[in-house]
């Protein structure tokens, strides 16, 4: 009996292994044979576009790797999308390709079979999960054109992929001025009186400093005074930790407006907010009084945004004026409109009509380059000085 | 710096960390008195704080949800103690696993259930959750108005304060009841245990129940109280310094419970150093150099006490 049941385990082994042989590479065929086929492909369609220079239809494929309705970058996306094709520069084909877990696969299958049919001139995909899955693509596919947004992973890895990134110090001067102006208006139920704000990033790190550096730049250039709170949680899932910082700050430093800038645990910030009773908290990345629940969101005062859709109507503003940015990354920031401040719901209620000229005031003055707002990504000691300097 | 240590603030700071580590440190406690090493603390409360505030959530009741959080911690205990007991796998491996579990299975299981995508930020069921859903806390009547006191014992989460109630009823059911005399019995020597026909096999399944129950309160506490609903890896390692604590504490729950507190300590002393403006990178290690200080004190302490009475014992024995 046993050695029938060994005899029987090892014909499904080897059954398997055979099956698995088998399979692979009858499934690297088609994509061998599609990226020998593809320069064929392309060929012809860029000779057709050769002499329609002006005013060029571009044929856009939109890859979500999740779903719309999201109320962040995907719906970012397509808004600029939308724009574009309402106006009659692109056509455009959305694919929704789901966000769960067993979707992953259809993602990388999806961006082949996309390519595959050289039918597009730019295909757009965006999020940190991309970048893998779009490496092995745009290897496979090098005259297929793609953009990526909000990531850096593979820069420069693959010639016909365009990184978009956004300047969080541009943004970050915005929200300064924005806490900076609420954190002394009395008028505003829970505000204090001191000129404290707090800033919660997730490590002690260039990318969260750069947010840091802005921040405290636009504070000053409201309140020379201003102190500012900053702690690091050194951890971008530990809710709880981020809360404790957040009620120490609110707590020991009298901090009345929090900026959190560290993932998930950044939402802890707003919870020790919310609990305290006494501060307010800013959002980051995508509008949060969206994606928060009521409690949350009715304390959040805005978020600072990265429009992606803004910088894909950029791409291809640029690509109609001629200059293209394949295989480098364009950080883009206030000048492209890359960034941003949501400007309704708790913000058209609690900022002054001050508040909201002093911001337009900055954004006008960092497009015509009058304000150079300082970045941790060149100088990161020069933001830790500013740091020390201005805590409370 | 003193006046921002020495203030009613910060103990209450203290006791709020401490809870959630508290809860699975008896959970641990119970588990090694049994000779059950439940290591999967840390995954079962993942997985507890992801049932407890859905429930909570779709029911609108946090009472509910806390319910669901203890029992599915007891079913998750129950089913690596099924692995472990009856199927034969090594335990630490099944803890392992369940840790595992807690952190990746919760992200694929939310996803399912909420259909909330991973697109632009980590999981979280934070958009869900508002106040009511959370489980709410209690002012103490008298002991509120007495003023420093009052600041730092009341005001709590409900579960703070049944975290500091089950240290002593822990003790009690360890040493009071025939349950408890049983589960240690079968810790120290099963094979006694047996001999006088305790069952081994449910003992050591009461046990490790206990400390999946613990783990769900712990888990709650994460996601109802400390937190707006769960997010991923939340528990942030809170179960493995349940261990930490239960081993320092000589497995003991009073002991366990002081250094679970010393932990909450250092925690919360980290966080109040921060507001100096001191380095971000020192700070953060603060509570586990202090935790492995505190594992190289007792084990120095045990030591030399060992080595005492074995000096003793010589000394009688030349005597003769």
């Amino acid at each position: 009996m046993k050695k029938f049941l060994a005899l029987i385990l090892a014909l499904m082994m080897m059954l398997s292994l055979a099956a698995c042989g088998e399979k692979a590479p009858a499934e690297e065929a088609p994509a061998e044979d599609a990226a020998a086929d593809a320069p064929a492909d392309e060929a012809p369609a860029e000779d057709a576009a050769e002499p329609a220079e002006d005013g060029k239809v571009y044929n856009v494929a939109y890859l979500v790797n999740g779903n719309l309705g999201d109320k962040s970058f995907f719906d970012s996306a397509m808004s600029g999308l939308k724009e574009l094709e309402d106006a009659g520069r692109i056509t455009l084909t959305v694919t929704e390709m789901g966000g769960l877990a067993e979707d992953q696969p259809k993602w990388l299958e999806t961006l082949y079979e996309v390519s595959e049919d050289g039918s597009y001139d730019v295909i757009v995909c965006g999020t940190y999960q991309m970048p893998d899955y779009l490496k092995e693509v745009a290897t496979a596919y090098p005259d297929q054109k793609y953009v990526i947004f909000d990531d850096n992973t593979y820069v420069g890895v693959n010639a016909n992929v365009l990184n978009l990134t956004y300047k969080q110090n541009d943004l970050g001067y915005l929200m300064g001025i924005y806490a900076a102006a609420v954190t002394t208006d009395t008028g505003i139920e829970n505000i204090n009186e001191d000129a404290v704000i707090g800033f919660v990033g997730g490590v002690d790190s260039p990318v969260i400093n750069d947010f840091l550096a802005g921040y405290i730049q636009g504070a000053q250039s409201i309140n020379p005074d201003i102190k500012v709170d900053t702690r690091y949680t050194n951890d971008y899932v530990d809710t709880a930790i981020a809360k404790e910082y957040g009620l120490s700050m609110i707590n020991d430093n009298k901090c009345d407006v929090i900026w959190g800038v560290a993932g998930n645990s950044g939402n802890g910030a707003a919870e020790a907010a919310l609990e305290a009773g006494k501060a307010y908290f800013l959002g980051v990345d995508s509008d949060q009084e969206l994606t928060f629940s009521p409690d949350l969101a009715a304390i959040t005062l805005t978020s600072g945004l990265k429009n992606i859709g803004n910088s894909l109507v950029w791409v291809f503003d640029e690509l109609d004026a001629g200059n293209e940015h394949w295989g480098t990354e364009v950080t883009l920031g206030l000048a492209e409109g890359g960034v941003g401040l949501v400007t309704d719901k708790n913000f058209e209620k609690y900022a002054s009509d001050e508040v909201k000229t002093a911001i337009e005031a900055a954004e006008a003055g960092i497009k015509d380059g009058s304000i150079v707002v300082v970045s941790a990504m060149d100088d990161q000691d020069k933001v830790i000085e500013m740091r020390d300097a201005v805590r409370p | 710096m003193l006046d921002l240590i020495f203030s009613p603030d910060f103990f209450f700071a203290v006791l709020r960390i401490t809870a959630p580590i508290l809860f699975a440190t008896l959970g641990a406690v119970v588990g090694e008195k049994a000779g059950v090493s439940n290591i999967g603390l840390e995954g079962t409360m993942m997985i507890s704080a992801l049932f407890g505030s859905l429930v909570s959530y779709w029911t609108g009741s946090w009472a509910a949800g806390l319910l669901v959080a203890v029992l599915i911690g007891i079913l998750t205990s129950l089913l690596m103690g099924f692995f472990a007991f009856i199927l034969k796998t090594d335990i630490i491996l099944t803890g392992i696993a369940v840790n595992m579990i807690g952190s990746g299975g919760t992200l694929f299981l939310v996803k399912v259930i909420t259909n909330i995508t991973e697109g632009t930020a980590l999981a979280s069921t934070t958009s869900l959750i508002t106040t009511a859903n959370q489980i709410p806390s209690w002012n103490i009547p008298i002991i509120k108005d007495i003023p420093i006191l009052g600041e730092i014992l009341s005001g709590h989460c409900i579960l703070t304060y049944i975290a500091f109630l089950m240290v002593f009823l822990t003790w009690v059911l360890l040493y009071k009841t025939p349950l408890g005399l049983n589960i240690r019995s079968v810790g120290e020597n099963p094979n006694a245990a047996s001999s006088v026909g305790v069952s081994v096999l449910k003992i050591k399944y009461i046990a490790i129940a206990f400390s999946g129950a613990m783990a769900g309160f712990g888990g709650a506490f994460m996601s109802m109280y400390y937190a707006m609903g769960w997010s991923l890896d939340m528990v942030a390692g809170r179960g493995f310094i349940a261990l930490a604590a239960q081993a320092m504490g000589a497995g003991e729950p009073v002991g366990s419970m002081i250094s679970a507190l010393i932990f909450g300590t250092a925690q919360a002393l980290s966080i109040k150093v921060s507001s100096k403006g001191i380095d971000s990178n020192l700070v953060t290690p603060i509570p586990y150099i202090v935790t492995i200080i505190g594992l190289v004190i007792f084990a120095v302490i045990v030591r030399r006490r060992v080595k005492r009475q074995h000096s003793a014992a010589a000394l009688k024995e030349s005597a003769k």
